[in-house]
Formats: C-alpha cells, structure tokens, sequence
C-alpha cells in the first residue's frame, strides 16, 4: 500500500498545480488555433503540443525536464539555445524565397526598413518599463514579427526569456488576421486603399543569381552579427536560384527546414513551464510584443505614406504592413484588404517584396541589437 | 530603475537611432544596388551583342549589316552554312525560287523568312540579271 501511494505521489495528477493547468489551457488554445482555425498551423501545431509536454508535472532530479541536464528535451533545447535550429530555419526559409518582385520594384525595400521602426520604440519602452537593456532587446526584436530572428536574439542575450519572447512572436504571427486590417484601415483613406500598382516587370536569370550575393555581402560587411541568419538566408536562396543545385534546394526547403521547425516549436512549446514561464515579466512580454508588432506595422504604412509625397508613381500604403516579415501572412493580409477595397486589385506579389525585404530588415535589425549589447 | 531615467542610463535613445539609422542605411544601399542590377546586365550584355555582331560584320564583309542580338547571328550563321550547301547543287549565280524550292524539299525550317534574313544581312545579293549570288 506504502509503495502505491509512494507512486500517486509521483504523479502528475499529484505534483500539478494551477500554474501547470493554466499553461495546458494555453497549449490547447495553440492547437485550437492551428488545427480549427487553421492560424499559422505549422507553428503553432508543434508549439502547442509541446506546451503540453512541457507542463506535465514530474518529479524533479529524474533527468526529465527541458531545463534538467542530460534529459532528452535538454538535449533538443541546446538548438535553440545555440541559435541552431533559426539558422537552419533561414536556409530553408532562403530557398523557397522568391525575390523577383523586390527585385522588379527595388524602392519596395524601404518598407522593410520602415516596419523595423516598431523595435526600435519597444526597445525604449522596455528600458523604461525596467527591463534590463539585454531583455529589452530580446522583447524589443518581436516587432520584427520574425519566430526565428527573435529566438535566435533572445538565446544569444537573454536566454532566461527565451520561452516567452518566443510564445509571443509566434502568437502575435498567428493573429496577423487579427492584428494587421484594424491598423491599416484606420491609417489609410479608402481612395490610398484603392491605389492599383503597376504591374512588375520581368526579371531575368541573372539578376535572380546575383543578388544573393551581393546582399549577404553588403549585409553581412554593415552587420556582421547577422551572419548566422543571413548567411544561411542567402545561401539557400543562392542555392535555389543558381540553377545547378536544384536537389539541395528542394532538400534545404522541404526536409531540412521541416525538421528543424518540428523540433524548434516542440522545445520552444516545452520550455514553457508553468513554474518557469507564468512570471510578471512573461506578462509585460506579451504586452510589449502586442506593442511592437503594432507600431512595427503602423510605422510601414505611415512611411509609405509619407514615400507617396515624393513619388510620381504612387504606392498602394497597405503594402506598407507587409513590411514585418512574417512570410507570407502579412502579405497575404495585405492583399485581402486590398481585395475587399476593389476585387481587381492584386497586391500580392508586391507586398511579397515588402514581406522579404522585412524579413532581411529584421535580421540585421538583430545583428544590430546583438553588437549594441555586446559588453552590457 | 524606470522611465526616461532608465532610457537615458542605459543609453538607450542613442540606441534607437543608431539603429534605425543602420537599418535604414543597410536596407537603402542594397535596394539601390538592386536598382542598377537590370542596368548593369543590359550595359553588359549590349555590349557582349555588339561585339558579336562586329565578329559576323566583318566575317560577311557586310558592312551596313544593322546590329541585333547574338542569337539571331547564331541563328542567321546557321542559316548561311544550311543555304550554301543546298546552293552549292544549283551552282552561281542561282535563281531563288529554286533555292526556296531545295530548302522546302531539304525540310528547312521556315526556309522564307530565312532567305529573307539572308538577304537583308547582305549575305545573298543580286546580280542585277535576275539571279543572286553568295556575297563571299
């Protein structure tokens, strides 16, 4: 009897407490989201289901938990702690990528950057909310809306934090649909909305070729910190668009990239424990997320209209938004609003231009931050 | 520590800026190297195109031969090497029904607009009687 009750001591059922409970309550909402809803179902599927892993109460010292040495999650984690599974992330992320409209409408890049103006804001704020400048930087690079980037950063500044600057980008990602059309439609008139975009010309083989190339070099020569990301963002892409490596490419986008997403949202999911996670500063995280992502996407839309001052030929300020690089879901927003405005009005592959071009921003934007904090 | 107090010990304001400097001057200079992309290949493949020409000018010794593109000179050489050995049957000066007619017979692709191209890249001339001749 003595041993029975000494194993329902060692249950979950035993060791749960609320905080346990509330965290698988936010893992089945990730797997509501992803599955029902169909939001971000490649994140949030992994996430979800390691939310639920991670928060199944154990007896500590068994070698068991994410945070405990030797254990088979801790051992899954270092990829995320070392930044190696977003590096693998931007290979693939490189070779799917399709840069012909950013290369047809170069002038579309300055969006990327506009955007990148809501992790600057969130930086500030999270100093004067008093974080330390290491945390604000990890919270401040969600605005960039970039899983990968912001994990990556977090792991290389404020490891501690790692959890919920992930759950947060992920989560505000998955809420684009949400998040994004209020904000546009409040900053833009119906007749910017309507603005019709010429159509992109064609871009050759060549150009295709060479721009990788030139971009990791000019990037990476400007913030070097951003190798890691971009490196491999280019390489894939260079991989993809050279024409002789079609075999790597469709590995590094297909396998490759599946792979290392799967065990990212599993460990990121699991290294939420509710002990661990459910903390004052997870709560100011989503704030400050909710925040950046905000700014990030009202300060693309600001800028673009501000761009259409000085432009003969005027852009459609909705593709201002795509400028965070969440692939493709704000492009995709971008084009749906459009659409709602005027049903012949295709704004896909332009916002497709802003998208890649934020997602470039946002990593430099993390090389950037990584050389400010250095010696902090 | 908290608010402005916080920004400003943790040098935060000169943070920012740098930063959206940065991000902007990056993301500037990389659209504007993009920008010149298209420019540069053209410029470049222009004058991989003149140069051909020249090359196949003074290999037909046609002078007022009209540049283009270094396909449609692969294209036209191909031509040339195709024609003259079906002309060589008929002997010179030849009549260019009958050219046209052995092209049709040889199965030559669009053995018109060929003898066309031929003659207006001065390969093919006439001889003032009726008949034409191959220019070298």
């Amino acid at each position: 009897m003595e041993l029975f009750f000494q194993f329902l001591s060692n249950t979950g059922f035993y060791l749960a407490d609320y905080r346990h409970l509330i965290m698988i309550v936010v893992g089945f909402v990730f797997l509501y989201l992803g599955t029902a809803k169909e939001y971000e179902p490649l994140l949030l599927v992994p996430i979800g289901f390691g939310i639920l892993v991670g928060n199944v109460p154990f007896f500590k010292g068994f070698g068991l938990g994410i945070y405990e040495n030797n254990s088979v999650l801790h051992y899954l984690y270092f990829g995320v702690t070392s930044g190696l599974y977003p590096s693998i992330v931007f290979l693939g992320l490189g070779a799917m990528t399709d840069f012909s409209s950013l290369l047809a409408r170069p002038i579309l890049m300055l969006l990327g950057a506009a955007a990148q103006m809501g992790i600057f804001f969130t930086l500030l704020s999270a100093m004067a909310l008093g974080y330390l400048p290491r945390e604000a930087a990890s919270i401040a690079i969600i605005g960039g809306a970039d899983g990968p980037t912001s994990i990556f950063l977090t792991a290389k500044l404020a490891p501690h934090l790692i959890g919920p600057v992930a759950i947060a980008a992920y989560s505000y990602m998955a809420l684009i649909p949400v998040i994004q059309p209020p904000i546009m439609r409040l900053l833009t008139s119906r007749e910017e909305r309507l603005i019709r975009m010429p159509e992109l010309r064609e871009v050759s083989k060549k150009e295709r070729v060479l721009f990788p190339v030139a971009a990791v070099l000019l990037s990476c020569f400007l913030a070097p910190a951003s190798i890691p990301l971009l490196g491999m963002f280019f390489f894939g892409n260079f991989l993809k668009e050279c024409g002789v490596t079609e075999r790597l490419a469709q590995t590094a986008r297909t396998s490759i990239i599946d792979t290392a997403t799967i065990l990212l949202g599993l460990t990121v999911g699991a290294s939420t424990q509710g002990d661990v996670f459910l903390t004052p500063k997870s709560v100011g995280i989503f704030f400050l997320g909710a925040v950046a992502f905000s700014i990030a996407t009202a300060s693309g839309v600001i800028f673009a209209k501000i761009m259409n001052l000085f432009l003969k030929v005027k852009i459609n300020p909705l593709l201002g938004a795509a400028g965070v690089s969440a692939v493709p879901g704000s492009a995709r927003e971008v084009h749906l609003v459009g659409l709602s405005e005027d049903p012949e009005n295709f704004l896909l592959m332009h916002a497709m231009a802003c998208n890649s071009s934020g997602v470039i921003g946002s990593a430099i934007c993390a090389g950037i931050l990584w050389s400010f904090m250095i010696g902090l | 520590m908290y608010g402005l107090e916080a920004i400003s010990t943790h040098n935060g304001w000169a943070m920012a800026v740098a930063g959206v400097i940065i991000v902007f001057a990056a993301l500037v200079v990389l659209s504007s190297t993009i920008a010149q992309f298209h420019k540069i290949l053209n410029f470049l493949d222009d004058r991989a195109a003149s140069q051909n020409d020249k090359g196949l000018q003074k290999a037909c010794g046609a002078e007022d031969f009209p540049a283009s593109d270094p396909l449609r000179m692969q294209n036209l050489a191909v031509s040339a090497r195709q024609f003259r050995l079906i002309s060589d049957r008929l002997g010179e000066p030849f009549p260019l029904p009958k050219l046209l007619g052995l092209a049709e017979l040889s199965g030559l692709p669009r053995p018109h607009s060929a003898i066309n191209d031929l003659l207006k890249a001065g390969l093919i001339a006439p001889d003032g009687k009726g008949y034409f001749f191959w220019k070298q």
